[in-house]
């Protein structure tokens, strides 16, 4: 049976994880002393956090490792009471048949600070008992406290030709072919999130034909968020509320995130730079807004808002006067 | 009709409260009947507590009277010459002149009606003319000048019982049968605002034959969304950073006030620059808004309040004189027209971030790769499978069911398929059966499908359309006994909870 193959090729042990040496040298020592601190693992999407903290606890807890093993999603479970009373009833009961026990906690940096102060009561009554690893896309969001109860390991993209080994080895055991310049083009788009890479490979592949550098595109291109280019030419024509409409549209309905909205308005932005459809000081002016935005949409603004905002630069300003 | 005008006073006696200014008013009114001029009358006093229903009922002792109020505009010219006008055709057969009523002088704006004070102050000089006028608000800067040279009268809030006592004379007239408590919840949410009261009564009361305190929580809710385009409009048309400030001051979260202005922004105003600014001030509010949220110091709100509010007033260049229809944000109208769609959209990443340990959010993010995975039908059965989702849940994916699985030993398979079916309790075992049914096909396929290229493809289509054909009833049952299992098991999931792997 086909399964996904972010899921199919995940790493299962601490050695088959690429791209983050570093890191993986210590957790194995942790694994050879049996004991491990409680752990952060920071750093963008796609780049090996759950994998890794799956790896560990597997090498870590040994054959009994899914009984000693707790995975929690902080931005899916509802509220902070919930995660509470899961690592609670987790936690009360030691552990059998494994030194310790595990909690991975995945993006923290979803929690208010009130929730993540609950969080660092919960990882001190239990340090006897269980080892917290943590998760987050952005250590600044995570409060002191619990930045200082953990070892913090910064993940970072993954390398080009890690990615490539990755997506040749897949590749060749799916029997599927390919050109050198298709899996180049992967990594380019994928900006070093695997996932992405895997599953660009993977839709590409499911179109049936060789992958070439040309079907890549042709997946990236109906993967990209829908509309933006008609949204910012609205825009552009002084069309602000149809514009507003549209985005809302996207974003509500498609339910696009505003990270994917703004990096796609930001390549439109320069594509029509490259073909001189907008001036080059005009392109520079709405860069530096666009960097503002995304910066702002990280921080936690509302995405929604700060992009309709955004779009109000695009509307034309001197015929007005 | 609306009961604010069928029971509005028709004789000064008539008027709740305030008997000592309603006195005031009568003398005044005598002196002008007996030719003696009189300093014009300022009225002051909070909404609903009978400003314009007094200046109205005494307009019938004068010959004829002429009405601005706040939705007219009042520059020095027009002031000046509507007055003009009235005092050059005094009546040939009225007692004498003619009532001037000036709605609102608290609410003379600025640049739109310029010069407007200094009108109303040259006419008071002249002391030709009867003028009653009103406002809200004592302390006003604008009625100031006026103060001094006016008789200036001050009404009080209505008594909560006087309001309810007429409230009562109300529902006995329209025959409605009323709880006491009712109507005294009513007349004390009007804080005085006898207007209001009766308006309230209205809503929850007309073609009905008795309210209850149930009938109490539609006005409510109507009653803050009157608010909070009253607190826009005043947003969008004024640059008077007091007023702004006091007109937002409702009970909606600061993120639903933000909304609606944001909203509103390109309604009201029109060029570019100033729905850009604007937008700036909205955006920066939303940045506190989401400061506030992660830090829990909510004392950041006040710079949202400051910047939404005063920030987007200042961004335009002059107010607007025309009237904008205001709506309600689309993007609420958005979520819920599309509840159903973003239920499915949450249901579906829930269940697929359960297996591939992500988030919703993360899921999401996937989606589009897997709208194109989800395309040949092989694929898009095993994926399914593996996520566990049934035909609606599909259809995020792809519009077309999937198709069933192609069965090449025919009959053997069929028979299978069909037995379990007949026993629905064994829904486990059921699947258990048809999934190594397609086991075995699957391994049937896989020399073949690895010699790939396009013949693959084509293979694959034409052979599971012919399948489908062959048996497309079981198949169709198959596919809603699947839907169930799933079902089922989406319930234990819902506790966002997915201890990993117990497969």
């Amino acid at each position: 049976m086909n399964r996904p193959w972010v899921e199919k090729y995940r790493p299962q042990t601490l050695d088959e994880v690429v791209g983050q040496e570093h890191i993986l040298q210590r957790l194995k020592q942790y694994v050879n002393e049996e004991s491990m601190p409680n752990l952060m693992f920071t750093g963008p999407a796609g780049v090996g956090k759950t994998t890794t903290a799956i790896a560990l606890a597997k090498a870590m807890l040994g054959e009994y490792w899914k009984q000693n093993f707790l995975e929690l999603n902080a931005s899916d479970a509802r509220g902070i009471d919930t995660v509470r009373k899961d690592i609670k009833n987790f936690c009360r009961l030691k552990a059998v048949g494994a030194p310790f026990r595990i909690i991975f906690l995945d993006e923290v940096d979803n929690m208010t600070k009130d929730a993540q102060h609950a969080l660092r009561r919960e990882m001190e009554m239990y340090t006897k008992t269980s080892s917290f690893v943590l998760s987050c896309n952005y250590s600044s969001k995570i409060i002191d406290p619990i930045q200082s109860r953990c070892a913090i390991f910064r993940f970072t993209p993954i390398k080009g030709h890690h990615v490539i080994q990755r997506l040749e080895k897949i590749a060749k055991t799916e029997n599927i072919q390919y050109t050198a310049g298709a899996l180049e083009s992967i990594v380019y788009f994928a900006e070093g999130d695997l996932r992405r890479a895997v599953n660009i490979l993977q839709s590409t592949a499911s179109m049936g034909a060789e992958i070439t550098e040309e079907h890549v595109h042709d997946v990236v291109s109906k993967a990209k968020p829908k509309d933006v280019r008609r949204i910012v030419n609205m825009a552009l024509d002084g069309d602000f509320m149809g514009s507003r409409d549209l985005l809302r549209e996207v974003m509500v309905v498609q339910g696009t995130s505003g990270e994917d909205m703004i990096t796609q308005v930001y390549q439109e932005v320069s594509k029509m730079a490259m073909d001189d459809l907008i001036g080059s000081d005009e392109y520079i002016n709405l860069v530096e807004h666009i960097g503002e935005y995304d910066f702002r949409i990280r921080e936690g603004a509302n995405p929604r808002i700060q992009l309709e905002s955004l779009l109000t630069k695009f509307l034309p300003k001197e015929k007005a006067d | 009709m609306l009961w604010t005008e069928k029971y509005r006073p028709q004789k000064l006696d008539d008027v709740l409260g305030n008997k000592k200014a309603i006195e005031e008013i009568e003398k005044w009114v005598e002196s002008w009947e007996h030719g003696e001029p009189k300093k014009c009358i300022l009225l002051i006093g909070p909404p609903g507590t009978g400003k314009t229903t007094l200046a109205h009922l005494i307009a019938v002792f004068f010959s004829d009277h002429i009405e601005l109020n706040a939705s007219d505009k009042r520059s020095f010219d027009i002031i000046t010459n509507t007055i003009g006008e009235a005092s050059a055709s005094t009546s040939l057969f009225g007692k004498g002149k003619k009532l001037i009523i000036l709605d609102e002088v608290d609410g003379l704006h600025g640049n739109e009606d310029r010069g407007g004070i200094r009108a109303i102050n040259n006419i008071i000089k002249k002391g030709h003319h009867p003028m009653i006028m009103m406002a809200n608000d004592p302390y006003s800067k604008r009625i100031t000048s006026l103060k001094s040279k006016c008789q200036v009268i001050t009404l009080r809030k209505v008594h909560t019982n006087s309001i309810v006592a007429l409230l009562k004379r109300i529902c006995v007239k329209e025959g409605i049968q009323f709880e006491e408590h009712v109507l005294r919840t009513l007349g004390k949410r009007s804080n005085g605002d006898l207007r209001s009261a009766i308006n309230d009564l209205q809503v929850i009361a007309q073609g009905k034959n008795s309210i209850t305190s149930k009938d109490l929580e539609i006005i409510s809710e109507k009653d803050n969304i009157n608010n909070i385009f009253d607190s826009v409009r005043t947003v969008l048309k004024s640059k008077n950073p007091k007023r702004i400030k006091n007109a937002l001051r409702l009970e909606s979260e600061p993120g639903f006030i933000l909304e609606q202005i944001t909203e509103n922004i390109p309604r009201e105003y029109e060029k570019p620059e100033e729905i850009e600014k604007a937008y700036d001030m909205v955006a920066e509010a939303d940045m506190y808004l989401g400061r506030a949220f992660h830090t829990r110091h909510y004392g950041y709100w006040k710079y949202t309040y400051d910047l939404m509010g005063v920030g987007v007033a200042l961004a335009k260049d002059e107010t607007y004189k025309k009237f904008s229809r205001y709506a309600s944000s689309t993007f609420y109208s958005k979520l819920s027209r599309n509840r159903g769609k973003r239920d499915l959209r949450d249901r579906v990443a829930t269940k697929m971030g359960e297996k591939m340990h992500t988030s919703r959010k993360v899921a999401i993010e996937q989606f589009p790769y897997f709208e194109i995975m989800f395309e040949p039908e092989d694929l898009a059965r095993d994926l399914a499978d593996f996520f566990e989702l049934d035909d609606a849940e599909v259809k995020q994916f792809r519009k077309r069911k999937i198709k069933k699985r192609k069965t090449k030993k025919v009959s053997k398979s069929k028979t299978k398929v069909n037995r379990t079916n007949s026993s629905p309790t064994k829904v486990s075992r059921k699947t258990k059966l048809s999934s190594k049914v397609t086991k075995k096909v699957d391994k049937n396929d896989f020399p073949e499908d690895s010699k790939s290229g396009n013949e693959k493809g084509n293979n694959k289509d034409h052979s599971s359309k012919s399948s489908s054909k062959d048996n497309g009833g079981s198949g169709k049952s198959e596919m809603k006994n699947k839907g169930d299992s799933g079902k089922s098991e989406s319930k234990d999931n819902g506790k966002q909870v997915s201890l990993f792997s117990f497969k």
